[in-house]
C-alpha cells in the first residue's frame, strides 16, 4: 500500500431523488478521491448531502450521474461495491437486534465466509481493544445508544477494511460520549491503517480530522469554500 | 383533522390497512356464509319434515262422538286442505285358500278407505301389485296368506260370520308405525309393531261388513292435509303446528284427539335444526376467531409504527381523548371496508356453492346475517386497532417502559402459571363428563315445546383447540431456546457458513416465531378437523343411504317373486353394473314375533354394499359374516332378540320359516352367532341374517328378495334407468340417489356439500393465509436486520438463506402441531358430535387429497412469501436504513 493509493473514487458524482418537478439533487456532480490513509470530515449542515455522498462513496446508492469507483479496492461480485473492504458506521441504530454483541461484530467476517469461531475470535479481539469486551454477550436492546456505536466500530474493527466511512457517528450522542466515541473511532482507524471520510456537523468531531470539507445543498465545497476537489 | 389523518393514513399506511380490513373481510365472510346457510338449512329441513309426512293429522273420533260433525270441524278449521274420513276395523284373522291348504293368521286390522284417498294422501300407499283400487293386501298379510291379487280371503271381524272378498292388489304402507298409532297416547305406550295383518278396503265394503256388529266395532279417524304456510325454522314451526292441533282439540270439545304426524316429523326437524346449528358453531366459530387472530397479527405488526405516531400527535398537543377518535375512525374504516369486502365474498361463495348469494335463504334471513356479520367485522377491527390504541396511550408511559426493563424475558403469565395444561385437563374432563350421556347435546322431548342444548360440551373442543395452541407456543419457545445446536445443522444447507448466525437469530427471536407456528397450526388444524368432520359426514350420511336402499342400486322383487340367484348374470349384463348380489328375503317366526330374514352370499355381499363394524356386535362385519360362511346354520339376530330370549353365542335357535314345497311352516335349526343392528334394506326393528344356501335348502327355495348392485360408486341414477328399462314392471329398482333425499328429515339427509365447500374454500384460505402472512409480518418486521446484514456484505444468497431457514422453522412446526391438533380435534369433534351421525361411525374418514391440497397451497404461498420477501429484503439497504 502506498499513500498513492486512491480507495475511492467520485467523478462528477451526482445523486437525484424523485422525478419530474418534484425531483430533489441531493448531490450536484461532486468530484473526490479518498487515498490510502486520508482522514476526512465532510461536514455540512443537515439535508445539505454528506449522507448521500458517503453511501454514494460505500457503492450503496448507485449515482444518477457521473461515477464512482475503487480503483485500489477488490471489486465485489459482479463488479459491485467492495463491501467487505468498505466498512460503514451509520447515526442510527445499526446493531442486528437478534444478535448478541459477539456475534453482531463478527457479522462481516461470517459473511464473509469466516469460519464461525474465528470471527468471534476476532470479533472479541477487537471487543477487547476498544474495551468493551464485558458487553460480548448482551443484546443490542441491553445498550445504551454511545455503547451501541462502539460496538458498531467493534464491527469494522473486526472487518479490518481498507476505507471507513462513518456517517455522522455521534449525531445522537451528549458530548461526552461523542467524543468517547470519537476516540475510539480514531483509535480503531489508526490501528487498521485505514483511509476514513467521516460526516458530522459537530465542529469539535471535525477538528479531531486533518481534511475538512464542506457540503452545502448537495455541492461540495472546496477548502477555500468554493466547489472544488480533494485529491 | 379526523380527514387529514384518515386520508394519511389510507395514502401512507395502505398496506396495513389493506392487510387489516382483508383479515376482517374473511371473518365477515365466513360468519355470513355460514349463518345464512344455516337459515337456508333450516328452511329446507321444515319444507323435507313436511314432505316426509304422508298425514299430516290423523283426527280420531272419540266414542259417542258424531264422525260427521267432527269431519266438518276438521273441515272448517284454518290450514286443513283436506279431510277424509278413514275406518279402522279389529278383525279376528284372515284366512285363504292357496295350492289347496288353508292358511290362516292371526288378529289384524282393517281400513275402509274413502275414494280418493290415494289422490290425497299419495305416500301413504305403495302399490306392489295388482289393481290400485278396490280390496289391497298389505305386503306381510299377502306373503302370510300366499295370496295374490284375484285369490279369495276371508276376513274375519268379531261378532260377524267371515266376509270374503276378492284381492284387487298388494300394497306397501311405508308409514305403518304412525298410520297404526294408538292416537293420543304418549310414546311410551305406542304399540312396537304395527299389525302383521292388514286388509284395505273400500269404505263400503267395510261399511257393509260391520253394520252387522254395530257402530262401535269401526273407529273413524280422519286424515288430514293441511296446506297453512309453515314458518321456515322448524322450531318454529312446530310450536305452530302443535298449537293449531291442539286448538282444533279444543274447539272439538272433546270429540276428536289429533295424531299429530306433522308435528312430530318437526319436532324430530327441530332437533336436526339444532344440531345444524351447533355444527355452525363447532366449525364455522374456529374460522372466525381465527380471522380475527389473523387480522390481530397483521394489525399488531404495526404496532411500533402506531405507538410512534401516537407519540408525535400527543406531543404536538392532541389530548389522549382526541387520539382515541382518530384510532376508533381507524378502526372504523377498516371494518366497514372489511365489512363491505367480506359480504362481498360470501355472495360470491353463496353464488359459486348453491347459485344464489343468500344462500338459499329469505332476503330479510340474508339481510340479518349480513348485518350480524358485518357488526362482527366491526367488533373485530375495534379489538384488534382501537383495544391497542387505547391501551398504549393508557400505559405506554416512560415509567410503564421502565418497569419493564430487566422483566422482559420472563415467560407469560399464562406459562408460569400453566393455563394451557390447566385447559387441556379441562377439555379431557369435559368430554369425559358428555359422554356420560352418549353426547346428547340436543334435547327436544317429543310433545314439549321447549328443547335445550348443552353448549357446555362446547368447552371440550374449545378448551382443546386453545390450550392445545398454547401447548404448541409453550413447546416451540422451549425447543427453540434450546435447540440451537440442531437448528444450526438444520440451518446449513440453506445459509452456509451463516449457519450458526441464523440459529442464534431464530433462537432468540423464538416468541414472534412461536406466534407464527401456532396461528399457521391453528389455521391447519382448521382445515384438518373441518374436512375430517366433514368427509366423515359424508361417509356416514353414504352409509346410511345405502343401508337404506342396500346398495347404490337395488332390484326389489315383488312379494311371492320366484327369481333365483341365477337371475343375477342378466342384471350383471347392463352396461355400468360391477357386481349383483342376490339376497333372499323371507319372514320366520322367532317364538310367537315375525320377523324378516335376509338370507346372504357371506362370501360375497361385500362386494356389492358397505358392511361397517358398527352395524353388528360380537365381532367384526368380516368375522360374523366369516362365521356364517364357515357354519351355514349361524344367525345374526338383532339385540332385542338377544335380550328377550336370554340368547348366547352357539345357543341353538328355532325358527319356523315357510317351505315352498309344502306351503307350510317348518322348523328349521340355526345357531346364535352374533348381534346386527343394522342391515342394508332391513327395517329399523328385529330382523334375521342368515347364510341363503342353508335358508334355501330349508325351504326348498332359492327365491331372491332383491339384488343389490354396485356400480362402483358412480353414475347411479343411469345405472338404476337402465336395469328399469330391463326389468320393467316386474321388479321395483331404486338408486341411492333418489334414496340419498328421502331418508326422513334426519341431518344427513340435509345437502351438507354447499357448507363443506364453503367450509373447505375459507379452511385453505386461512391456511394459506396464515402461512403466507405470518412470515411476511415476521420478515417486514426485520428488513432494517436484512439491510444491515447487506451494508455488511450479504449476498443475496444468505439472505435468502436466512429468510428461508425462519420460513423451515414456521412451516416445520406449523405443520406438526397442525397435524398433531387437528387429530385430536376432529377425534373429538366426531364424538361429541356422535348425535349428528346416523349411523354413528366406527371410524374416522380423512380426505387425504383435500389435505395434500391445502399444505400444497399453504406451502406453495410459503414458498412464495419467503421468496419474495428475500427479494425485497436486497432492495438498497439503504432506503432501509433511512426509515426511522
Amino acid at each position: 500500500m502506498t499513500t498513492t493509493e486512491v480507495l475511492a473514487d467520485a467523478h462528477d458524482a451526482a445523486r437525484t431523488f424523485g422525478r419530474g418537478p418534484t425531483a430533489v439533487v441531493a448531490v450536484h456532480g461532486a468530484t473526490f478521491q479518498v487515498r490510502a490513509g486520508d482522514r476526512i470530515a465532510v461536514v455540512g449542515p443537515s439535508g445539505s448531502g454528506k449522507s448521500t455522498l458517503l453511501h454514494l462513496l460505500a457503492g450503496l446508492e448507485r449515482p444518477s450521474g457521473g461515477r464512482v469507483s475503487w480503483p485500489a479496492l477488490d471489486p465485489g461480485p459482479a463488479g459491485t461495491a467492495p463491501a467487505h473492504q468498505i466498512g460503514v458506521v451509520f447515526q442510527g441504530p445499526s446493531l442486528i437486534p437478534a444478535l448478541d454483541v459477539v456475534e453482531n461484530a463478527a457479522l462481516p467476517l461470517v459473511l464473509a465466509g469466516v469460519r464461525e469461531g474465528e470471527a468471534q475470535r476476532r470479533a472479541r479481539d477487537a471487543l477487547h481493544l476498544l474495551g468493551i469486551a464485558d458487553l460480548a454477550g448482551r443484546l443490542p436492546e441491553e445498550l445504551s445508544g454511545g455503547q451501541a456505536q462502539r460496538v458498531a466500530i467493534a464491527r469494522v474493527l473486526t472487518q479490518a477494511p481498507r476505507l471507513v466511512l462513518a456517517d455522522e457517528p455521534t449525531g445522537q450522542l451528549d458530548r461526552a460520549t461523542a467524543d468517547h466515541v470519537a476516540d475510539v473511532l480514531l483509535s480503531a482507524v489508526d490501528m487498521l491503517g485505514a483511509a476514513l471520510v467521516l460526516s458530522t456537523h459537530d465542529p469539535a468531531v471535525a477538528q479531531r480530522l486533518a481534511v475538512r470539507r464542506e457540503m452545502h445543498e448537495g455541492r461540495l465545497l472546496a477548502s477555500d469554500g468554493t466547489r472544488g476537489t480533494h485529491s | 383533522m379526523i380527514i387529514i389523518w384518515t386520508r394519511g393514513l389510507v395514502r401512507r399506511r395502505f398496506g396495513r390497512l389493506a392487510a387489516t380490513a382483508l383479515g376482517i373481510a374473511v371473518a365477515v365472510a365466513l360468519a355470513a356464509a355460514l349463518g345464512s346457510f344455516l337459515t337456508a338449512s333450516k328452511s329446507t329441513m321444515t319444507a323435507r319434515a313436511a314432505r316426509s309426512v304422508a298425514v299430516d293429522w290423523q283426527v280420531e273420533v272419540q266414542p259417542g262422538a258424531d264422525p260427521a260433525a267432527v269431519l266438518k270441524g276438521v273441515r272448517s278449521a284454518p290450514g286443513v286442505h283436506t279431510a277424509l274420513p278413514v275406518g279402522f276395523a279389529r278383525t279376528s284373522g284372515f284366512q285363504a285358500r292357496a295350492g289347496g291348504s288353508l292358511q290362516t293368521t292371526g288378529p289384524g286390522t282393517a281400513l275402509g278407505m274413502p275414494d280418493g284417498y290415494r289422490a290425497a294422501f299419495p305416500q301413504e300407499i305403495r302399490q306392489l301389485t295388482g289393481a290400485p283400487d278396490g280390496v289391497e293386501l298389505a305386503q306381510q298379510t299377502a306373503a302370510n296368506l300366499h295370496a295374490a291379487p284375484g285369490d279369495t280371503v276371508t276376513v274375519s271381524l268379531p261378532g260377524t260370520r267371515g266376509a270374503q272378498v276378492k284381492v284387487d292388489g298388494v300394497v306397501d304402507l311405508p308409514q305403518a308405525d304412525s298410520l297404526f298409532q294408538k292416537v293420543g297416547a304418549p310414546a311410551q305406550t305406542q304399540p312396537t309393531a304395527p299389525p302383521d295383518n292388514v286388509i284395505l278396503l273400500p269404505a263400503r265394503v267395510l261399511a257393509e261388513m260391520t253394520k252387522a256388529a254395530g257402530p262401535g266395532a269401526v273407529t273413524t279417524q280422519i286424515h288430514v292435509a293441511r296446506d297453512a304456510t309453515l314458518p321456515s325454522d322448524p322450531a318454529a314451526a312446530y310450536t305452530a303446528v302443535t298449537g293449531a292441533a291442539h286448538h282444533l282439540e279444543v274447539r272439538s270439545a272433546g270429540g276428536a284427539v289429533v295424531g299429530d304426524n306433522l308435528g312430530a316429523a318437526l319436532g324430530a326437524a327441530r332437533e336436526d335444526a339444532l344440531y345444524a346449528q351447533i355444527l355452525f358453531l363447532f366449525l364455522g366459530a374456529p374460522g372466525v376467531i381465527l380471522a380475527a387472530l389473523l387480522t390481530a397479527a397483521v394489525a399488531g405488526a404495526g404496532a411500533d409504527r402506531r405507538r410512534g405516531e401516537q407519540a408525535l400527535l400527543r406531543t404536538r398537543g392532541l389530548a389522549p381523548r382526541q387520539v382515541g377518535v382518530l384510532a376508533t375512525v381507524e378502526a372504523l374504516v377498516v371494518g366497514t371496508c372489511g365489512g363491505l369486502l367480506g359480504l362481498g365474498l360470501a355472495a360470491l361463495a353463496g353464488q359459486a356453492a348453491f347459485g344464489t348469494a343468500s344462500f338459499g335463504a329469505t332476503a330479510a334471513s340474508a339481510a340479518l346475517w349480513s348485518g350480524t356479520a358485518f357488526a362482527l367485522g366491526l367488533c373485530v377491527a375495534l379489538l384488534v386497532v382501537l383495544v391497542p390504541a387505547v391501551r398504549d396511550l393508557r400505559s405506554g408511559t416512560v415509567a410503564q417502559a421502565r418497569s419493564t426493563v430487566g422483566r422482559r424475558h420472563r415467560s407469560p403469565l399464562w406459562m408460569r402459571y400453566g393455563l394451557d395444561v390447566a385447559m387441556l385437563a379441562g377439555s379431557f374432563l369435559v368430554f369425559r363428563a358428555s359422554s356420560g350421556n352418549n353426547y346428547a347435546l340436543v334435547l327436544a322431548p317429543e310433545g314439549v315445546p321447549g328443547i335445550s342444548v348443552s353448549y357446555w360440551a362446547f368447552l371440550g373442543p374449545a378448551l382443546l383447540w386453545l390450550g392445545s395452541a398454547l401447548v404448541l407456543w409453550r413447546l416451540t419457545a422451549l425447543v427453540l431456546r434450546h435447540g440451537r445446536t440442531p437448528l444450526t445443522r438444520v440451518a446449513r444447507p440453506l445459509t452456509g457458513t451463516l449457519a450458526g448466525t441464523a440459529a442464534a437469530a431464530i433462537t432468540r427471536r423464538r416468541r414472534p416465531l412461536a406466534r407464527s407456528v401456532v396461528l399457521f397450526a391453528l389455521a391447519l388444524s382448521f382445515a384438518v378437523s373441518t374436512a375430517t368432520f366433514n368427509a366423515t359426514y359424508r361417509q356416514q350420511a353414504e352409509a346410511d343411504a345405502q343401508l337404506t336402499n342396500g346398495a347404490d342400486v337395488t332390484v326389489t322383487e315383488p312379494p311371492g317373486g320366484t327369481a333365483g340367484p341365477g337371475a343375477a348374470r342378466e342384471l350383471a349384463a347392463v352396461p355400468g353394473v360391477h357386481h349383483v348380489e342376490p339376497v333372499q328375503h323371507r319372514f320366520a317366526y322367532v317364538g310367537s314375533d315375525l320377523q324378516d330374514l335376509y338370507g346372504v352370499q357371506p362370501a360375497t355381499i361385500g362386494s356389492a354394499t358397505a358392511l361397517q363394524d358398527a352395524y353388528f356386535q360380537g365381532g367384526t362385519a368380516h368375522d360374523l359374516l366369516a362365521t356364517l360362511q364357515a357354519r351355514p346354520d349361524a344367525v345374526l339376530v338383532s339385540a332385542e332378540t338377544v335380550h328377550d330370549f336370554q340368547l348366547t353365542p352357539g345357543d341353538l335357535i328355532n325358527l319356523r320359516l315357510q317351505d315352498t314345497r309344502t306351503r307350510s311352516l317348518r322348523t328349521v335349526p340355526f345357531h346364535f352367532a352374533g348381534v346386527v343392528k343394522e342391515f342394508p334394506t332391513a327395517p329399523k326393528d328385529s330382523f334375521l341374517v342368515a347364510n341363503a344356501a342353508y335358508v334355501a335348502r330349508s325351504t326348498g327355495s332359492n327365491a331372491v328378495g332383491a339384488f343389490l348392485v354396485d356400480t362402483g360408486g358412480a353414475h347411479q341414477k343411469a345405472v338404476g334407468e337402465r336395469l328399469r328399462a330391463r326389468v320393467g314392471t316386474a321388479a321395483t329398482v331404486t338408486d341411492i340417489t333418489g334414496t340419498r333425499n328421502a331418508v326422513g328429515s334426519s341431518l344427513t339427509s340435509v345437502d351438507l356439500a354447499g357448507l363443506t365447500r364453503i367450509e373447505l374454500f375459507f379452511a385453505i384460505l386461512l391456511a394459506a393465509g396464515a402461512g403466507g402472512i405470518v412470515l411476511v409480518l415476521g420478515l417486514a418486521e426485520r428488513r432494517r436486520t436484512f439491510a444491515i446484514a447487506t451494508v455488511l456484505g450479504a449476498s443475496r444468497r444468505q439472505l435468502r438463506g436466512l429468510v428461508l431457514s425462519e420460513a423451515a422453522v414456521t412451516t416445520a412446526g406449523g405443520l406438526a402441531g397442525g397435524a398433531v391438533i387437528g387429530w385430536a380435534l376432529s377425534q373429538m369433534l366426531v364424538k361429541v358430535l356422535t348425535g349428528v351421525f346416523d349411523p354413528p361411525p366406527a371410524t374416522i374418514a380423512v380426505p387425504w387429497a383435500y389435505l395434500a391440497l391445502t399444505v400444497a397451497v399453504a406451502l406453495a404461498v410459503i414458498a412464495w412469501a419467503a421468496l419474495g420477501s428475500a427479494r425485497n429484503s436486497s432492495r438498497p439497504a439503504v432506503e432501509e436504513l433511512r426509515e426511522p
